[in-house]
């Protein structure tokens, strides 16, 4: 694989022929990382395991990364007050931490419940938000724009789903989540594949919802950055627009970290507590 | 007559406006709710967030379509 500036120079001399194959490249994962334009480190790990590649990539980097900064957040920048009000850094987690807590896992599966899984959602909540918002600085890659990475978080949520559902209700409970009351006993012929195929459709949208957001998002940053390659000088002003979507990008990536983490407690309590 | 990119993008087009008409719909009755009642703005905001969540959902899968479209 040629290093980022090549790449560059090949798409401006060919026009903007090349822009779209250069911008699906760079939010695609690849076997190395350039930090810097010019700068190529190889992480080339050819290491498989019953098949499976299991190589270390670059957005399985970046997912190493993350975690490594979501333990320096919590693990040693974080420091318990209990006597004093917290300032700094302390301040903003637990902000985050409480809003989390309370708006959303208290909010969709009740106060006791929620607290004890409060933990898990915290993990969704950070990690995604962390993933998504070193998207946006130029030296990294955005992990959330793979859909393995999303599918993985929602195959998680469908675990909990389903622990979750057979912890409280019990196995036969479980299974009547999928006959909801109150309709004739010849409905349930064709409801109960319905119902059942909503349990595998939740984590599915929610694996599409945030891999299309953050990849839509690059998509367009980089496409109004092509035009400068398509049209040179007069391309020029499409800054403006690409700095108007990158903002829009710092906003989107706390929504959709909220938004997974909401979609999950409100799925989980479902199947913990259902209404019907 | 047509090509796969010219379609993809016509596709891409229809489905803004399903989204639109989709979520403008959502927030115009939120905005409703919360002039009548503007003590559960916030019950309202969130619904409306979920709301506009799943609509975004499905009509970012259409877009991802639309880009396999592109790339074929």
């Amino acid at each position: 694989m040629s290093s980022a500036a090549t790449d560059a120079s090949q798409a401006a001399s060919s026009g903007g022929q090349d822009v779209s194959a250069y911008v699906i490249h760079h939010v695609g994962n690849s076997d190395s990382w350039h930090p810097l334009p010019g700068v190529g480190v190889p992480l080339g790990g050819d290491f498989h395991l019953f098949g499976i590649d299991l190589g270390l990539s670059l957005h399985a980097l970046m997912l190493l990364i993350a975690g490594g900064i979501v333990f320096l957040l919590f693990g040693i920048l974080y420091k318990k007050q209990s006597d004093r009000a917290p300032s700094g850094i302390t301040n903003m987690l637990e902000a985050l931490v409480l809003f989390v807590r309370d708006e959303i896992c208290v909010n969709y599966i009740g106060e006791k419940d929620g607290k004890r899984l409060a933990p898990f959602f915290l993990n969704f909540f950070f990690m995604v938000l962390v993933l998504n918002l070193m998207g946006l600085i130029p030296l990294f890659s955005t992990a959330t724009a793979n859909i393995s990475v999303t599918m993985g978080l929602a195959l998680i949520t469908l675990t909990m789903m389903i622990i979750g559902g057979i912890v409280k209700n019990g196995l036969v409970g479980f299974f009547q989540l999928f006959l909801p009351p109150g309709v004739p006993k010849a409905v349930y012929i064709i409801l109960f594949p319905i119902e059942l195929m909503g349990l595998f459709i939740k984590p599915f949208a929610l694996t599409i919802r945030l891999f299309a957001n953050m990849l839509g998002g690059h998509i367009v940053i980089f496409s109004l950055l092509g035009l400068i390659i398509s049209f040179g000088w007069f391309g020029v002003p499409s800054l403006a627009l690409a700095l108007f979507v990158f903002f829009l990008e710092l906003l989107v990536a706390f929504i959709q970290a909220f938004i997974f983490t909401m979609l999950s407690a409100m799925f989980v309590g479902d199947m913990m507590h259902p209404s019907h | 007559m047509f090509s796969a990119p010219g379609l993809a993008a016509i596709g891409a087009g229809l489905v803004v406006i399903g989204a639109g008409v989709g979520i403008g719909r959502i927030a115009g009755s939120a905005m409703d709710g919360i002039s009548r009642q503007p003590e559960a703005s916030n019950k309202i905001q969130t619904a409306m967030i979920i709301g506009a969540a799943l609509i975004e959902g499905v009509a970012f899968f259409c877009a991802v379509l639309c880009l396999l479209a592109l790339n074929k």
